[in-house]
């Protein structure tokens, strides 16, 4: 005979045994959990602080402030502490380069504006991110050469600068609509025009017409704008470090994904195209890109025309930057099961919508520690460029010690260096996991 | 294999099936590379009709079901669907497609996008609805395949149960006049199938025209309205489920059915 069913109760949750959490418990955890891991981090604790310990007397303690060259340094102090007067003298000239020296509130002011263009995209209850990324990678370049480049403009430089004018009042009108109302500017034209139910065609006509005005007062506008021109031989240091990676940058990802898509293409023309674009530019290294770019592209010009030894510069980047990024991305593809794109197929997505809206989105979230790792690369490869005689950030903290009243001055300037760099990819890596962390959607679990 | 139990004959949901013919394979042939993977297949499915499809792993099953949304093409013969014949040139295969929902044995859920996401998207895309639209549509599926609340979680937070079932959904909210089914519970742990099931067993209720490879068979023998067992490429047989069940004619589909009924 069966006994009667018992009745199944689950025991209450206890709290983890004190020594597991907390501080304390991560301390004995991860530092302390055996003897020799208690000597490994003795012996660690007291490296560090001998590193930084020598590090601040150098740099701060035994360094010397104020002096008018490199010899009253040493006689000073010797080498047991750092020099930074010379550092001071040529700061300007490790952040600008030899722009000149009253106009360059204007690469501030590109700066500034890269900034302005891009903080709509962390504000909440704002719709158009989308649109407004797309506007900073195409219009604002336009207006940043403007202002970096400045000189005479022909029609056609105007109407862009006009153009890109018009983009970032359009960002920024839409950003505060959206925050306010919830709807976009252009929604709100619509409303106001009272046209919202009006067809399709008459809506794109009617916002076509808007911007077309806003277009026409910005071009008024920078037809009085005039900034005296600055010829690239004066760009240099941290200045032209951004923008040559910057540029860079930006080009990769969209022609690395364009590149890796046609590896990956069904037809054979692309494919090998692609294939031969990425694995040249791959196997060869950045110097001697930049080496061809400079002493064998003008064989390929007709003669007479010169091209801009930075515009070369950033040519070789972009080529090289993107037969890279080509190779990450086509890893991300590979690591998305066919799975995938057959729920896409099965429900009609056609190849390209397909591979923006579930392949593509998919394939850069996960190779995102990738993506930014190579960036970071990019960043750092661009100090290359002092090769073909550009002074970006490491070649103009190498000229310092050249310079007579400096001789010798090496140490200090690169130290300097080694800090912005250092700030500029730690900040890029810190994004990157934050990033990651925001586009977490469990498949780590 | 029995999970669900085996209903009496009585139980068996009432034919939708109207005379329309939606889905016609006549002389289909399909190669792999040198492997004959489908034989000379004759199929005609009904508007309203439900399919059963079984048979050993690697008998083609699948393969026959991935040709009439043409995620496959044939080599040899003709597939009709819904009137238009899919041919290598087709040009509206994802108008097609559109009309033939699909629910794969690995769920196939986009993982960076929500469930409502998920549902939303191919209406969004590919049919043109408006969001609001599409929203309002998915969240009525979504009630239907009983995925409370669950709507703005992520399908990797959500049992295999509920993946699947928000896959359902996901197809459903397309309109589809045929769905298939490939082996939809074969990846679930055993206490999840029947909550599959149940949705599918509704689904057939409603008169959607089913193709499902499954190897359930109480649901075979609740929702079929015809079975049909291949192997090695071939249709060897198909049948009513009284008669499949009780009185197949081939050998081999006797032994196939002594295994999966075996325990
Ligand atoms: N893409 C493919 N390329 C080559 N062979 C395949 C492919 N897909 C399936 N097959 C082979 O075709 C046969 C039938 O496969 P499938 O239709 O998936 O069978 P089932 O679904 O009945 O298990 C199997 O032997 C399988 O190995
Ligand atoms: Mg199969």
């Amino acid at each position: 005979m069966a006994e009667p069913a018992r009745t199944f109760r689950a025991k209450p949750d206890r709290p983890a045994p004190a020594q597991t959490v907390g501080a304390v418990g991560w301390m004995r955890r991860n530092l302390f959990s055996s003897p020799a891991n208690t000597a490994l981090t003795l012996i660690g604790a007291y490296f560090a602080y001998w590193v930084i310990a020598t590090v601040v007397d150098w740099a701060l303690l035994d360094a010397v402030w104020q002096a008018e060259t490199r010899r009253e340094c040493l006689d000073a102090v010797g080498r047991s502490g750092a020099c930074w007067p010379g550092v001071f003298v040529w700061f300007e000239n490790l952040i600008y380069g030899l722009y000149p020296k009253d106009q360059i509130w204007r690469v501030n002011a590109g700066f500034a504006l890269l900034v302005a263009w891009l903080v709509p995209l962390w504000l909440e209850r704002v719709r158009s991110k989308v649109a407004i990324g797309v506007s900073a990678v195409l219009a604002y370049p336009v207006l940043a050469s403007y202002f970096f480049l400045g000189g005479d403009k022909g029609f056609l430089w105007s109407a862009s600068i006009a153009a890109a004018l018009t983009a970032f009042v359009w960002v920024w009108a839409t950003a505060i609509a959206e925050r306010r109302t919830g709807r976009t500017l252009g929604e709100l034209v619509l409303a106001r025009a009272d046209a919202l139910d009006a067809d399709p065609r008459h809506h794109r006509r009617l916002l076509f017409y808007t911007a077309a005005a806003g277009w026409l007062v910005a071009y008024a506008l920078v037809a009085l704008w005039y900034l005296p021109y600055v010829t690239t031989n004066d760009w240099g240091g941290l200045f032209l470090t951004l923008v040559i990676s910057g540029i860079g940058i930006t080009f990769s990802l969209p022609a690395g994904v364009v590149l890796a898509l046609g590896r990956r293409s069904e037809l054979p023309v692309i494919r090998l195209i692609c294939t031969v674009f990425i694995e040249l530019f791959r196997s060869v290294p950045l110097i001697t890109i930049l080496f061809m770019f400079t002493t064998m592209l003008p064989l390929f010009l007709p003669v007479g025309v010169e091209v801009d030894q930075l515009v070369r510069a950033i040519v070789a980047v972009c080529l090289f930057a993107s037969a890279y990024m080509a190779e990450v991305v086509r890893g991300g593809l590979q690591a998305i099961p066919r799975g995938q794109y057959e729920a896409a197929a099965a429900m009609g997505l056609g190849y390209w919508q397909a591979t923006r809206l579930i392949v593509m989105p998919q394939a850069l979230k996960i190779m995102i520690p990738t993506i930014v790792s190579t960036f970071i690369g990019f960043f750092k490869d661009t100090t290359l460029v002092s090769i073909i005689g550009l002074f970006d950030l490491l070649n103009m903290a190498r000229a310092i010690g050249e310079d007579t009243d400096w001789l010798g001055l090496f140490i200090e300037p690169f130290f300097v260096v080694t800090l912005i760099y250092f700030a500029f990819c730690f900040a890029m890596s810190q994004y990157s996991l934050n990033l990651e962390r925001r586009l977490d959607t469990g498949q780590r679990s | 294999m029995d999970a669900t139990e085996t209903p009496a004959p009585d139980q068996h949901i009432a034919s939708a099936a109207s005379s329309e013919r939606i889905i016609e394979m006549t002389g289909v042939n399909k190669w792999f590379g040198a492997f004959h993977v489908l034989k000379d297949i004759e199929l005609v499915v009904r508007r309203g009709e439900r399919i059963v499809v079984c048979g050993p792993s690697g008998s083609g099953k699948s393969t026959l079901i991935r040709c009439i949304n043409h995620l496959e093409s044939h080599q040899e013969g003709q597939i009709v669907v819904d009137g238009t014949e899919l041919n290598a040139d087709v040009r509206n295969i994802d108008a097609i497609r559109a009309e033939v929902g699909m629910v794969f044995q690995q769920f196939n859920l986009f993982p960076h996008l929500t469930v409502l996401e998920n549902c939303t998207l191919a209406p969004i895309w590919v049919k043109k609805l408006p969001k609001a639209e599409a929203e309002r549509i998915a969240l009525a599926y979504l009630e239907r395949v009983r995925i409370p609340e669950q709507v703005h979680k992520y399908p990797l937070q959500l049992s295999g149960g509920q993946q699947q079932r928000v896959a359902i959904a996901r197809a459903l909210c397309m309109r589809p006049k045929i769905m298939l089914f490939d082996e939809p519970t074969s990846a679930l742990d055993p206490e999840m199938i029947k909550e599959v099931l149940d949705v599918m067993v509704e689904l057939a209720k409603e008169g959607m025209t089913m193709l499902v490879v499954t190897h359930e068979m109480g649901f075979a023998r609740m929702v079929a309205d015809r079975v049909i067992f291949m192997d090695q490429g071939e249709i060897v047989e198909q049948a009513e489920p009284e008669t499949f069940f009780n009185n197949p004619r081939y050998d081999r589909t006797r032994a196939f059915l002594s295994q999966i009924l075996a325990h």
